[in-house]
Protein backbone atom coordinates (compact mmCIF):
# COMPACT_ATOMS: atom_id res chain seq x y z
CA UNK A 1 0.00 0.00 0.00
CA UNK A 2 1.65 3.26 -0.79
CA UNK A 3 -1.10 5.93 -0.19
CA UNK A 4 -0.50 9.64 0.49
CA UNK A 5 -2.54 12.53 2.21
CA UNK A 6 -3.42 15.85 0.66
CA UNK A 7 -5.52 18.87 1.43
CA UNK A 8 -5.73 22.38 2.25
CA UNK A 9 -3.58 23.45 5.34
CA UNK A 10 -4.76 22.99 8.25
CA UNK A 11 -7.87 19.92 7.21
CA UNK A 12 -6.39 17.68 9.33
CA UNK A 13 -3.71 15.68 7.18
CA UNK A 14 -1.27 15.02 9.88
CA UNK A 15 -3.68 13.76 12.54
CA UNK A 16 -5.35 11.42 9.81
CA UNK A 17 -2.38 9.75 8.51
CA UNK A 18 -0.20 9.36 11.58
CA UNK A 19 -2.85 7.53 13.18
CA UNK A 20 -3.95 5.81 9.64
CA UNK A 21 -0.01 4.95 10.07
CA UNK A 22 -0.37 3.34 13.56
CA UNK A 23 -3.24 1.37 12.83
CA UNK A 24 -1.73 0.14 10.23
CA UNK A 25 1.10 -0.81 11.49
CA UNK A 26 -1.02 -2.37 14.49
CA UNK A 27 -2.10 -4.98 12.09
CA UNK A 28 0.81 -6.29 11.13
CA UNK A 29 2.12 -4.37 8.42
CA UNK A 30 5.59 -3.08 8.38
CA UNK A 31 5.18 0.91 7.58
CA UNK A 32 7.02 3.79 6.73
CA UNK A 33 5.72 6.56 7.23
CA UNK A 34 6.62 10.31 5.09
CA UNK A 35 6.35 13.70 6.19
CA UNK A 36 7.45 15.67 2.98
CA UNK A 37 6.12 18.66 4.98
CA UNK A 38 9.24 21.42 5.83
CA UNK A 39 6.46 22.35 8.52
CA UNK A 40 5.62 20.59 11.84
CA UNK A 41 3.10 18.06 11.60
CA UNK A 42 3.03 14.23 11.47
CA UNK A 43 5.83 13.12 14.02
CA UNK A 44 3.14 15.10 16.52
CA UNK A 45 0.29 13.16 15.39
CA UNK A 46 2.59 9.74 15.26
CA UNK A 47 3.26 10.34 19.27
CA UNK A 48 6.97 11.03 18.75
CA UNK A 49 8.72 13.72 20.84
CA UNK A 50 10.49 15.48 18.42
CA UNK A 51 9.53 17.31 15.44
CA UNK A 52 12.81 17.72 13.57
CA UNK A 53 14.81 14.70 12.53
CA UNK A 54 16.96 15.59 9.06
CA UNK A 55 18.98 12.52 7.84
CA UNK A 56 22.44 13.18 9.14
CA UNK A 57 25.45 14.30 7.24
CA UNK A 58 27.17 10.67 7.55
CA UNK A 59 24.47 9.67 5.01
CA UNK A 60 25.27 11.74 2.98
CA UNK A 61 27.70 12.63 0.33
CA UNK A 62 28.45 15.17 -2.52
CA UNK A 63 27.87 13.72 -6.05
CA UNK A 64 31.56 14.22 -7.84
CA UNK A 65 32.00 16.40 -9.94
CA UNK A 66 32.47 14.27 -12.99
CA UNK A 67 29.28 12.25 -12.62
CA UNK A 68 25.87 13.04 -13.44
CA UNK A 69 22.99 13.39 -11.28
CA UNK A 70 21.65 15.15 -8.28
CA UNK A 71 24.24 17.53 -6.05
CA UNK A 72 23.90 14.93 -2.84
CA UNK A 73 22.94 11.26 -2.62
CA UNK A 74 22.97 8.77 0.00
CA UNK A 75 27.00 7.65 0.48
CA UNK A 76 28.18 5.05 -1.32
CA UNK A 77 27.40 1.89 -0.02
CA UNK A 78 24.40 2.76 1.67
CA UNK A 79 21.31 1.15 -0.24
CA UNK A 80 17.81 2.94 0.67
CA UNK A 81 17.06 0.56 2.89
CA UNK A 82 19.84 -0.11 5.34
CA UNK A 83 19.42 4.24 5.35
CA UNK A 84 16.08 3.91 6.47
CA UNK A 85 16.56 1.04 9.17
CA UNK A 86 19.40 3.05 10.74
CA UNK A 87 18.35 6.48 10.48
CA UNK A 88 14.52 6.75 10.28
CA UNK A 89 13.21 7.39 13.93
CA UNK A 90 11.08 4.32 15.30
CA UNK A 91 7.29 5.83 16.44
CA UNK A 92 5.11 3.69 18.37
CA UNK A 93 3.57 0.58 16.95
CA UNK A 94 6.63 0.07 15.27
CA UNK A 95 5.92 2.48 12.80
CA UNK A 96 9.46 4.03 10.46
CA UNK A 97 9.52 7.69 10.25
CA UNK A 98 11.33 9.43 7.65
CA UNK A 99 11.54 13.50 7.17
CA UNK A 100 14.42 15.51 5.96
CA UNK A 101 13.89 17.66 8.99
CA UNK A 102 12.03 21.30 9.09
CA UNK A 103 12.46 24.58 7.96
CA UNK A 104 14.39 27.14 10.28
CA UNK A 105 15.40 30.47 8.84
CA UNK A 106 17.30 29.27 5.74
CA UNK A 107 15.65 26.20 3.59
CA UNK A 108 19.23 25.83 1.98
CA UNK A 109 20.31 24.23 5.07
CA UNK A 110 17.98 21.02 4.40
CA UNK A 111 19.22 20.68 1.16
CA UNK A 112 21.51 17.50 1.79
CA UNK A 113 18.82 15.94 3.85
CA UNK A 114 16.16 16.64 1.26
CA UNK A 115 18.30 14.95 -1.85
CA UNK A 116 18.92 11.59 0.46
CA UNK A 117 15.17 11.77 1.70
CA UNK A 118 14.20 11.95 -1.96
CA UNK A 119 16.33 9.40 -3.53
CA UNK A 120 15.75 7.12 -0.83
CA UNK A 121 11.82 7.05 -1.89
CA UNK A 122 12.90 6.96 -5.64
CA UNK A 123 15.14 3.97 -4.96
CA UNK A 124 12.75 1.93 -2.34
CA UNK A 125 11.91 -1.50 -3.24
CA UNK A 126 7.51 -1.91 -3.54
CA UNK A 127 7.45 -4.61 -1.33
CA UNK A 128 9.61 -3.67 1.85
CA UNK A 129 7.49 -0.71 3.21
CA UNK A 130 3.79 0.23 3.27
CA UNK A 131 4.27 4.22 2.44
CA UNK A 132 2.02 6.59 4.62
CA UNK A 133 2.69 9.73 3.34
CA UNK A 134 2.12 13.19 4.80
CA UNK A 135 2.04 15.88 2.03
CA UNK A 136 2.51 19.61 2.48
CA UNK A 137 -0.92 21.71 2.20
CA UNK A 138 -2.16 23.27 -0.42
CA UNK A 139 -1.72 22.94 -4.22
CA UNK A 140 1.87 23.60 -4.93
CA UNK A 141 3.98 20.62 -3.58
CA UNK A 142 2.09 17.43 -3.72
CA UNK A 143 2.22 16.99 -7.86
CA UNK A 144 5.37 18.20 -8.43
CA UNK A 145 7.20 15.11 -7.44
CA UNK A 146 6.81 15.22 -3.61
CA UNK A 147 4.11 12.53 -4.04
CA UNK A 148 5.27 10.69 -6.50
CA UNK A 149 5.80 7.18 -4.95
CA UNK A 150 2.20 7.49 -3.82
CA UNK A 151 -1.07 5.14 -6.24
CA UNK A 152 -3.54 6.39 -4.26
CA UNK A 153 -4.15 9.99 -2.96
CA UNK A 154 -6.51 10.35 -0.30
CA UNK A 155 -7.30 14.69 -0.15
CA UNK A 156 -8.70 15.25 3.41
CA UNK A 157 -11.54 17.88 3.11
CA UNK A 158 -13.71 19.15 5.68
CA UNK A 159 -17.47 20.90 4.80
CA UNK A 160 -16.58 24.46 4.36
CA UNK A 161 -16.04 26.88 1.54
CA UNK A 162 -12.08 26.98 0.97
CA UNK A 163 -11.83 23.48 1.91
CA UNK A 164 -14.02 22.19 -0.69
CA UNK A 165 -12.33 24.49 -3.04
CA UNK A 166 -9.02 23.18 -2.50
CA UNK A 167 -10.05 19.56 -2.94
CA UNK A 168 -11.39 20.55 -6.27
CA UNK A 169 -7.94 22.14 -7.47
CA UNK A 170 -6.38 18.71 -5.78
CA UNK A 171 -8.48 16.43 -8.03
CA UNK A 172 -7.72 18.57 -11.09
CA UNK A 173 -4.14 18.70 -10.73
CA UNK A 174 -3.81 14.84 -9.48
CA UNK A 175 -5.97 13.80 -12.73
CA UNK A 176 -3.54 16.24 -15.20
CA UNK A 177 -0.59 14.35 -14.18
CA UNK A 178 1.24 12.48 -15.82
CA UNK A 179 0.84 9.05 -14.71
CA UNK A 180 -2.62 7.42 -13.34
CA UNK A 181 -3.32 7.62 -9.54
CA UNK A 182 -6.32 6.85 -7.77
CA UNK A 183 -8.29 10.03 -5.92
CA UNK A 184 -10.39 9.99 -3.08
CA UNK A 185 -12.07 12.32 -0.70
CA UNK A 186 -11.99 11.55 3.41
CA UNK A 187 -14.08 13.81 4.99
CA UNK A 188 -13.32 15.33 8.07
CA UNK A 189 -14.68 16.90 10.95
CA UNK A 190 -17.98 16.64 9.83
CA UNK A 191 -20.87 17.30 11.68
CA UNK A 192 -23.95 16.36 9.80
CA UNK A 193 -25.11 13.23 8.44
CA UNK A 194 -25.02 15.34 4.75
CA UNK A 195 -21.59 16.52 5.05
CA UNK A 196 -20.46 13.71 3.26
CA UNK A 197 -22.58 13.82 0.35
CA UNK A 198 -22.12 17.40 0.18
CA UNK A 199 -18.10 16.90 -0.32
CA UNK A 200 -19.06 13.97 -2.70
CA UNK A 201 -21.01 16.01 -4.88
CA UNK A 202 -18.62 19.61 -5.02
CA UNK A 203 -15.43 17.72 -5.42
CA UNK A 204 -16.61 15.14 -7.82
CA UNK A 205 -15.06 12.35 -5.38
CA UNK A 206 -15.48 9.09 -3.60
CA UNK A 207 -15.53 9.63 -0.38
CA UNK A 208 -13.71 6.91 1.51
CA UNK A 209 -14.29 7.68 4.95
CA UNK A 210 -16.39 10.20 7.37
CA UNK A 211 -14.24 11.53 10.22
CA UNK A 212 -16.50 13.35 12.55
CA UNK A 213 -15.81 16.90 14.31
CA UNK A 214 -14.63 15.76 17.77
CA UNK A 215 -13.90 17.34 20.46
CA UNK A 216 -11.24 15.07 21.78
CA UNK A 217 -9.46 14.66 18.66
CA UNK A 218 -9.21 18.68 18.69
CA UNK A 219 -7.80 18.59 21.97
CA UNK A 220 -5.12 16.24 21.51
CA UNK A 221 -4.16 18.40 18.80
CA UNK A 222 -3.75 21.39 21.24
CA UNK A 223 -2.28 19.31 23.75
CA UNK A 224 0.53 18.30 21.05
CA UNK A 225 -0.42 14.49 21.33
CA UNK A 226 -1.61 11.68 19.06
CA UNK A 227 -5.11 11.35 19.33
CA UNK A 228 -4.36 7.23 19.18
CA UNK A 229 -2.45 8.33 22.63
CA UNK A 230 -4.69 11.13 23.66
CA UNK A 231 -8.10 9.37 22.66
CA UNK A 232 -7.67 5.93 21.64
CA UNK A 233 -11.49 5.64 21.77
CA UNK A 234 -12.73 8.20 20.36
CA UNK A 235 -15.04 8.44 17.30
CA UNK A 236 -12.16 10.09 15.22
CA UNK A 237 -10.16 7.25 15.98
CA UNK A 238 -12.68 4.74 14.95
CA UNK A 239 -13.30 6.59 11.58
CA UNK A 240 -9.70 6.41 10.90
CA UNK A 241 -9.80 2.31 11.62
CA UNK A 242 -12.54 2.17 9.78
CA UNK A 243 -10.27 3.84 6.52
CA UNK A 244 -7.45 0.93 7.19
CA UNK A 245 -10.15 -1.81 6.91
CA UNK A 246 -11.08 -0.33 3.67
CA UNK A 247 -7.81 0.14 1.92
CA UNK A 248 -6.32 -2.71 3.16
CA UNK A 249 -9.16 -4.77 1.70
CA UNK A 250 -8.22 -3.15 -1.59
CA UNK A 251 -4.76 -3.98 -1.00
CA UNK A 252 -4.55 -7.15 0.27
CA UNK A 253 -1.04 -8.11 -0.31
CA UNK A 254 0.30 -8.24 3.54
CA UNK A 255 3.68 -8.23 4.69
CA UNK A 256 3.88 -9.40 8.58
CA UNK A 257 6.72 -7.73 9.78
CA UNK A 258 9.89 -9.95 10.63
CA UNK B 1 1.60 50.89 3.83
CA UNK B 2 1.90 47.15 3.11
CA UNK B 3 1.22 44.15 5.60
CA UNK B 4 1.81 40.49 5.24
CA UNK B 5 -0.06 38.00 6.97
CA UNK B 6 1.85 34.74 7.65
CA UNK B 7 0.71 31.79 9.65
CA UNK B 8 0.27 27.60 9.35
CA UNK B 9 -2.59 26.44 7.09
CA UNK B 10 -5.85 26.74 8.56
CA UNK B 11 -4.68 29.31 11.43
CA UNK B 12 -7.50 32.20 10.05
CA UNK B 13 -4.48 33.96 8.04
CA UNK B 14 -7.47 34.58 5.20
CA UNK B 15 -10.70 35.04 7.19
CA UNK B 16 -7.75 38.10 9.01
CA UNK B 17 -6.21 39.22 5.49
CA UNK B 18 -10.14 39.82 4.70
CA UNK B 19 -11.45 41.65 7.25
CA UNK B 20 -8.41 43.72 7.86
CA UNK B 21 -8.74 44.79 4.03
CA UNK B 22 -12.68 45.72 4.12
CA UNK B 23 -12.41 47.58 7.17
CA UNK B 24 -9.67 49.44 6.19
CA UNK B 25 -11.67 50.41 3.01
CA UNK B 26 -14.21 51.09 4.62
CA UNK B 27 -12.30 54.12 6.43
CA UNK B 28 -11.45 55.34 3.34
CA UNK B 29 -8.08 53.81 2.23
CA UNK B 30 -7.83 52.36 -0.77
CA UNK B 31 -6.89 48.95 -0.48
CA UNK B 32 -5.34 46.30 -2.53
CA UNK B 33 -5.69 42.62 -1.65
CA UNK B 34 -2.90 40.26 -2.82
CA UNK B 35 -3.79 36.65 -3.03
CA UNK B 36 -0.02 35.07 -2.61
CA UNK B 37 -0.99 31.78 -1.18
CA UNK B 38 -0.76 29.19 -4.35
CA UNK B 39 -4.30 27.56 -2.39
CA UNK B 40 -6.00 30.81 -3.03
CA UNK B 41 -9.07 31.19 -1.68
CA UNK B 42 -8.76 35.20 0.06
CA UNK B 43 -11.98 35.98 -2.26
CA UNK B 44 -14.07 33.70 -0.30
CA UNK B 45 -13.31 35.69 3.09
CA UNK B 46 -13.45 38.91 0.86
CA UNK B 47 -17.09 37.40 -0.01
CA UNK B 48 -16.85 37.81 -3.95
CA UNK B 49 -17.99 34.22 -3.83
CA UNK B 50 -16.80 30.97 -5.37
CA UNK B 51 -16.66 31.09 -8.63
CA UNK B 52 -15.04 34.32 -9.06
CA UNK B 53 -12.68 33.37 -6.89
CA UNK B 54 -12.30 30.13 -9.45
CA UNK B 55 -12.25 32.71 -12.65
CA UNK B 56 -9.37 34.67 -10.80
CA UNK B 57 -7.47 31.65 -10.79
CA UNK B 58 -7.82 30.16 -13.97
CA UNK B 59 -7.11 33.74 -15.53
CA UNK B 60 -4.06 33.60 -13.42
CA UNK B 61 -3.46 30.19 -14.51
CA UNK B 62 -3.24 31.29 -18.44
CA UNK B 63 -1.51 34.26 -17.72
CA UNK B 64 2.12 32.89 -17.92
CA UNK B 65 1.04 29.42 -19.02
CA UNK B 66 4.41 27.49 -20.29
CA UNK B 67 6.52 30.79 -19.74
CA UNK B 68 7.56 30.04 -16.34
CA UNK B 69 10.51 32.55 -15.89
CA UNK B 70 8.37 35.67 -16.69
CA UNK B 71 6.35 35.15 -13.95
CA UNK B 72 4.30 38.53 -14.15
CA UNK B 73 5.14 41.10 -10.64
CA UNK B 74 1.92 41.41 -8.13
CA UNK B 75 1.26 44.69 -9.81
CA UNK B 76 0.91 43.81 -13.71
CA UNK B 77 -1.38 41.04 -12.17
CA UNK B 78 -3.56 43.90 -10.46
CA UNK B 79 -3.64 45.93 -13.60
CA UNK B 80 -4.49 43.35 -15.62
CA UNK B 81 -7.04 40.77 -13.84
CA UNK B 82 -7.79 42.77 -10.55
CA UNK B 83 -11.25 42.01 -9.50
CA UNK B 84 -13.37 44.39 -7.36
CA UNK B 85 -14.20 42.66 -4.07
CA UNK B 86 -16.85 44.36 -1.47
CA UNK B 87 -16.04 47.97 0.27
CA UNK B 88 -13.97 48.97 -3.10
CA UNK B 89 -10.99 46.32 -2.55
CA UNK B 90 -9.09 45.83 -5.49
CA UNK B 91 -8.53 41.69 -5.33
CA UNK B 92 -5.76 39.91 -7.58
CA UNK B 93 -4.65 36.05 -7.30
CA UNK B 94 -0.82 36.80 -7.56
CA UNK B 95 0.55 33.02 -8.11
CA UNK B 96 -0.36 29.90 -10.47
CA UNK B 97 -1.51 27.03 -8.13
CA UNK B 98 1.26 24.68 -9.20
CA UNK B 99 4.14 27.68 -8.77
CA UNK B 100 7.37 25.76 -7.03
CA UNK B 101 8.24 29.06 -5.64
CA UNK B 102 5.86 31.82 -5.76
CA UNK B 103 6.75 35.08 -4.25
CA UNK B 104 4.72 37.71 -3.60
CA UNK B 105 5.66 41.79 -3.17
CA UNK C 1 1.63 51.74 -11.96
CA UNK C 2 2.12 54.30 -8.68
CA UNK C 3 0.79 51.97 -5.44
CA UNK C 4 1.98 54.73 -3.03
CA UNK C 5 -0.75 55.86 -0.59
CA UNK C 6 -2.28 52.70 -1.02
CA UNK C 7 -2.45 49.85 1.74
CA UNK C 8 -1.39 46.64 0.28
CA UNK C 9 -2.87 43.89 2.35
CA UNK C 10 -0.82 40.39 0.87
CA UNK C 11 -2.54 36.97 2.29
CA UNK C 12 0.99 34.72 2.53
CA UNK C 13 1.19 31.23 1.50
CA UNK C 14 0.90 28.99 4.56
CA UNK C 15 4.18 28.34 6.31
CA UNK C 16 7.05 30.36 5.58
CA UNK C 17 7.83 29.67 2.06
CA UNK C 18 6.56 33.21 0.41
CA UNK C 19 7.76 34.94 3.67
CA UNK C 20 11.92 33.50 2.45
CA UNK C 21 11.41 34.77 -0.67
CA UNK C 22 9.46 38.05 0.19
CA UNK C 23 11.39 41.29 -1.61
CA UNK C 24 14.40 42.79 0.27
CA UNK C 25 12.50 45.82 0.76
CA UNK C 26 10.23 44.31 3.08
CA UNK C 27 7.19 45.45 4.26
CA UNK C 28 6.09 47.84 7.28
CA UNK C 29 4.28 44.89 9.23
CA UNK C 30 4.19 41.35 9.45
CA UNK C 31 1.22 39.75 10.97
CA UNK C 32 1.52 35.91 12.27
CA UNK C 33 -0.80 34.23 12.69
CA UNK C 34 -1.15 31.72 15.92
CA UNK C 35 -3.54 29.58 16.98
CA UNK C 36 -3.13 27.74 20.52
CA UNK C 37 -1.24 24.63 19.09
CA UNK C 38 2.25 23.59 19.41
CA UNK C 39 2.49 23.17 15.71
CA UNK C 40 0.70 26.64 15.12
CA UNK C 41 2.91 28.15 17.42
CA UNK C 42 6.27 26.52 15.76
CA UNK C 43 5.49 27.98 12.40
CA UNK C 44 4.85 31.08 13.71
CA UNK C 45 7.88 31.06 15.90
CA UNK C 46 10.18 30.23 12.85
CA UNK C 47 8.45 33.02 10.71
CA UNK C 48 8.99 35.36 13.77
CA UNK C 49 12.35 34.01 13.22
CA UNK C 50 12.59 34.97 9.47
CA UNK C 51 11.40 38.36 9.54
CA UNK C 52 14.03 38.97 12.10
CA UNK C 53 16.96 37.73 10.44
CA UNK C 54 15.78 39.44 7.13
CA UNK C 55 14.73 42.72 8.82
CA UNK C 56 11.16 42.23 7.03
CA UNK C 57 8.98 44.65 9.09
CA UNK C 58 7.41 45.05 12.39
CA UNK C 59 5.79 41.61 13.85
CA UNK C 60 2.15 42.10 14.89
CA UNK C 61 1.08 38.28 16.71
CA UNK C 62 -2.44 37.14 16.08
CA UNK C 63 -3.71 34.78 18.81
CA UNK C 64 -6.50 33.54 16.97
CA UNK C 65 -9.36 30.75 17.87
CA UNK C 66 -8.44 31.44 21.83
CA UNK C 67 -10.58 29.81 23.94
CA UNK C 68 -9.39 30.68 27.36
CA UNK C 69 -7.16 32.32 29.19
CA UNK C 70 -4.51 29.32 29.10
CA UNK C 71 -4.50 29.57 25.23
CA UNK C 72 -3.91 33.34 25.33
CA UNK C 73 -0.59 32.51 28.30
CA UNK C 74 0.39 29.63 25.67
CA UNK C 75 1.09 32.40 22.79
CA UNK C 76 2.32 35.28 25.13
CA UNK C 77 5.07 32.93 26.10
CA UNK C 78 6.54 31.96 22.64
CA UNK C 79 6.28 35.22 21.84
CA UNK C 80 7.52 37.42 24.76
CA UNK C 81 9.27 40.13 22.50
CA UNK C 82 6.21 40.79 20.63
CA UNK C 83 2.56 42.02 20.59
CA UNK C 84 -0.15 39.86 20.84
CA UNK C 85 -3.70 40.36 19.73
CA UNK C 86 -6.01 37.97 21.22
CA UNK C 87 -9.01 37.08 18.64
CA UNK C 88 -11.23 35.00 20.38
CA UNK C 89 -12.65 31.28 19.06
CA UNK C 90 -16.09 32.31 17.46
CA UNK C 91 -18.65 29.77 15.90
CA UNK C 92 -19.94 32.92 13.52
CA UNK C 93 -16.34 32.59 11.62
CA UNK C 94 -16.76 28.69 11.67
CA UNK C 95 -20.53 29.44 10.12
CA UNK C 96 -19.27 32.10 7.49
CA UNK C 97 -16.28 29.28 6.36
CA UNK C 98 -18.76 27.06 6.17
CA UNK C 99 -21.18 28.50 3.52
CA UNK C 100 -17.89 30.58 1.77
CA UNK C 101 -18.93 34.24 2.69
CA UNK C 102 -17.67 36.70 4.03
CA UNK C 103 -18.09 37.00 7.84
CA UNK C 104 -17.95 41.20 7.54
CA UNK C 105 -21.06 40.69 6.12
CA UNK C 106 -22.90 37.21 7.94
CA UNK C 107 -22.19 38.17 11.96
CA UNK C 108 -20.37 42.34 11.67
CA UNK C 109 -21.22 42.33 15.42
CA UNK C 110 -19.42 38.95 16.14
CA UNK C 111 -16.55 39.23 18.71
CA UNK C 112 -13.24 37.78 16.38
CA UNK C 113 -14.43 40.45 13.56
CA UNK C 114 -14.92 43.38 16.12
CA UNK C 115 -11.41 42.19 17.33
CA UNK C 116 -10.52 42.27 13.87
CA UNK C 117 -11.85 45.70 12.91
CA UNK C 118 -9.86 47.14 15.64
CA UNK C 119 -6.59 45.67 14.89
CA UNK C 120 -7.13 47.03 11.74
CA UNK C 121 -7.11 50.93 13.07
CA UNK C 122 -4.48 50.06 15.32
CA UNK C 123 -2.35 48.92 12.50
CA UNK C 124 -3.21 52.69 10.63
CA UNK C 125 -2.71 54.22 13.89
CA UNK C 126 0.82 52.75 14.69
CA UNK C 127 2.50 52.98 10.72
Amino acid sequence: MRVAFVGKGGAGKSAISGTFARLLARRGHPVLAIDSDPLPGMAYSLGLPHDDAPLPDEAIEDRPDDEEGPRYRLRAGLSPVEAVERYAATAPDGVRFLQFGKVRTDPRALFRSQFAFRQIIRELPVDRWDLVGDLPGGTRQPFTGWGGYADTFLIVVEPMAKSLLSARRLARLASSGDRPVRVVAVANKVTEAVDAEHISRRTGLEVVAAVPLDPVFAAAERAGKAPLDAAPDSAGVQAVSSLVDRLEKEHPRMKVTP
Amino acid sequence: MKIAVVGKGGSGKTTTSAVLARTLARQGHSVVALDCDSNPNLGISLGVGDDETERLVSMRQSLDEGDEAHAPGWDEVLDRFGSEAPDGVRLAVVSRIDNPEPGCL
Amino acid sequence: MDFSGQVVVADLEAGVGTLTRLGDAGVDKVLIIVEPTPKSVEVGSRAAAIVADKSLGEVVVVASRVQSDDDLAMIRKAFPDHQVVPVPDDPAIVAADRDGQAPLDTAPDAPAVQALTALAGDLLATA
